[in-house]
């Protein structure tokens, strides 16, 4: 079973996306900010991580670098607004494999998250 | 979340619809023509009589459309959905121009099916939004509803499945789609043929399935609530327009004073005589109208500063008719030359006649060479016949032409040329205008050509 990580400080869209995907046979686990991604993604190694690039306190691109320290293998997938998407650059750099842009459309976030655990 | 318990009955849901439409929420105007309406008894019984019904919707939609912001009306509606109906979760989501898409705007539900606000969007071609868009869509009951529970009998029906493989895929698509969504009703917002959202409803809680005069009543809200979309969208629109058309004003307008300043600098520099002349003129006829105001004459000229302006920009402009070897002559004109340049202001309202707008314009410029006792040209005309601003123009022209020097005399010093309209006022200049120009240099707002003539 494929683990994932949901990290948005939005506690909707946590509990939706973590709904959406156990229904897909996923097991996941949810972060409302930075530090905890971290300890969690420490703890439990998530195969994927879905990350939102604008949070409050520690930002997406802050998460996305301790947790690619921590473990290269981790995928790790950004979440952002059409207005951040100029952040992306700094992403993959950083090591991002993909990004989703909100509002999005639920197919594609199945299939890029499939595709990505994929490839 | 409220406790979802049992689903309540009609009348119960009803009333609370209405309260919610009466409370302070902005629902209905002050002004309601009857809000009493609302407050009528329902009959006893657990079931509603049929036109009461009926009255009620029309009472609701009434109120609707009186909602000032659509987005009201749209929480409105998901809250009573979540409170009264008991269902899992529902959302709405609304076309936006901008980003080609059904955008979710608004949704409740239990925890981890509630869909979060701006998180989905369906793009036009998802097979949820285009089964709307087609007519006499095999899918869509007789109601406009889209029901889960229809997709899957049609799936199950072999016939389908062996006779026509388009339409059995086009199901498998849609209950993808419904299945992304946990949605067992989808219910369309239509205003005249365009499908502005799509209402969302989750699994009632209890298990069961929607009733026919739940579904009816899902149906009339939507459409309410297209309407009222529809209105907030035209009126935004509207005012949309309105201030294109006001910047497109201001634009033009700023152009057409900008060209009337480069015209005025042209002519200037024709004449070496009468340098700054014209941003002179206009700023002393600027001045005198500041002291003229509230008098009646200046109250009742429509648009009176702009054609002030303007007019006094281009009063000269029709020295561009006049030989230059008359205009920069060193010296006295003959009678024959001294006719000719008396021709500037014919010309110049003759150059500014096919403006339609500037037809006070040209009026106005044809007029300021003429006196107030009826001595002057073109036409000789007296006294207040002569157009009022005509009259402002003759004396800064004159004032000017005093206080700079000509090829044939030397110029006049600031107070000798105040002298001379006194000495002139009522025959030459009017009388009201020589006493406003006299409070707007008493107040120092006239300053004249500079270094003074000693």
């Amino acid at each position: 079973m494929h683990k994932l990580l949901v990290v948005d400080d939005e506690n909707d869209i946590c509990d939706f996306v973590k709904t959406f995907f156990k229904d897909r046979g996923f097991h996941v686990f949810t972060a409302s900010n930075g530090e905890e991604a971290i300890s969690i993604a420490k703890k439990e190694r998530p195969d994927l991580v879905l990350l939102d690039i604008k949070m409050k306190g520690m930002d997406g691109l802050a998460a996305l670098k301790h947790i690619k320290e921590l473990d290269r293998s981790i995928k790790i997938i950004m979440v952002t607004a059409l207005a951040d998407q100029d952040k992306m650059h700094e992403a993959y750099k950083l090591g991002a494999c993909d990004y989703i842009t909100k509002p999005l459309i639920l197919d594609y976030l199945e299939q890029t998250v499939l595709k990505n655990l994929k490839g | 979340m409220s406790s979802h318990k049992k689903a309540p009955s009609w009348r119960k849901l009803q009333g609370w619809f209405v309260e919610k439409l009466m409370d302070h929420q902005g629902g209905i105007s002050p002004l309601s023509p009857n809000p009493n309406l609302f407050n009528t008894p329902l009959p006893d019984g657990g079931v509603l009589q049929k036109q009461d019904y009926q009255s009620f919707l029309e009472a609701a939609s009434r109120t609707m459309i009186r909602f000032k912001k659509p987005e009201h009306l749209i929480k409105m509606i998901v809250k009573t959905i979540d409170d009264q109906l008991k269902v899992m979760h529902t959302a709405v989501l609304l076309y936006k121009e901008e980003k080609k898409s059904y955008i979710l705007i608004d949704s409740k539900g239990t925890t981890g099916l509630k869909i979060p606000v701006g998180f989905v969007r369906l793009s036009v071609d998802n097979p949820l939004i285009s089964v709307f868009s087609e007519k006499n869509s095999f899918f869509i009951s007789e109601t406009g509803i889209l029901n889960y529970d229809d997709i899957i009998c049609g799936l199950r029906n072999r016939n389908i499945l062996e006779l026509q493989p388009d339409l059995y895929d086009n199901l498998l698509a849609i209950k993808k789609q419904m299945d992304l969504l946990k949605a067992v009703l989808c219910v369309p917002c239509y205003f005249k043929r365009d499908l502005l959202g799509i209402l969302v409803l989750g699994e009632k809680i209890s298990g069961e399935t929607f009733n026919r005069e739940e579904m009816g009543f899902f149906v009339t809200l939507a459409n309410d609530a297209a309407m009222a979309i529809a209105n907030a969208q035209l009126i935004e629109n509207l005012q949309q327009k309105i201030e294109e058309v006001k910047d497109l004003y201001v634009r033009e307008h700023r152009i057409f004073i900008h060209t009337s300043i480069a015209l005025a600098a042209a002519i200037d520099a024709r004449d070496q005589y009468t340098h700054g002349h014209t941003e002179r003129v206009t700023n002393y006829c600027i001045s005198i109208a500041k002291e003229l105001d509230g008098v009646p004459e200046v109250a009742n000229y429509k648009n009176f500063r702009e054609t002030l302006q303007i007019s006094a920009l281009l009063h000269d402009v029709g020295k561009i008719g006049i030989p230059d070897y008359i205009l920069s002559k060193n010296g006295k004109l003959t009678p024959e030359e001294y006719e000719e340049i008396k021709k500037h202001s014919i010309i110049g309202a003759t150059i500014l006649c096919p403006i339609k707008e500037l037809s006070d314009v040209a009026k106005e410029v044809r007029h300021h060479q003429e006196c107030f006792d009826g001595s002057g040209y073109p036409d000789g005309l007296a006294g207040n016949n002569i157009p009022l601003i005509a009259r402002i123009i003759a004396v800064a022209d004159a004032f000017d032409a005093m206080t700079t020097n000509r090829p044939y005399r030397k110029k006049k010093t600031a107070q000798e040329a105040v002298q001379e309209l006194k000495a002139k006022s009522g025959t030459q200049f009017d009388p009201v205008i020589v006493s406003a120009f006299l409070l707007a240099y008493e107040k120092g707002n006239i300053l004249a050509a500079r270094s003074p003539a000693r």
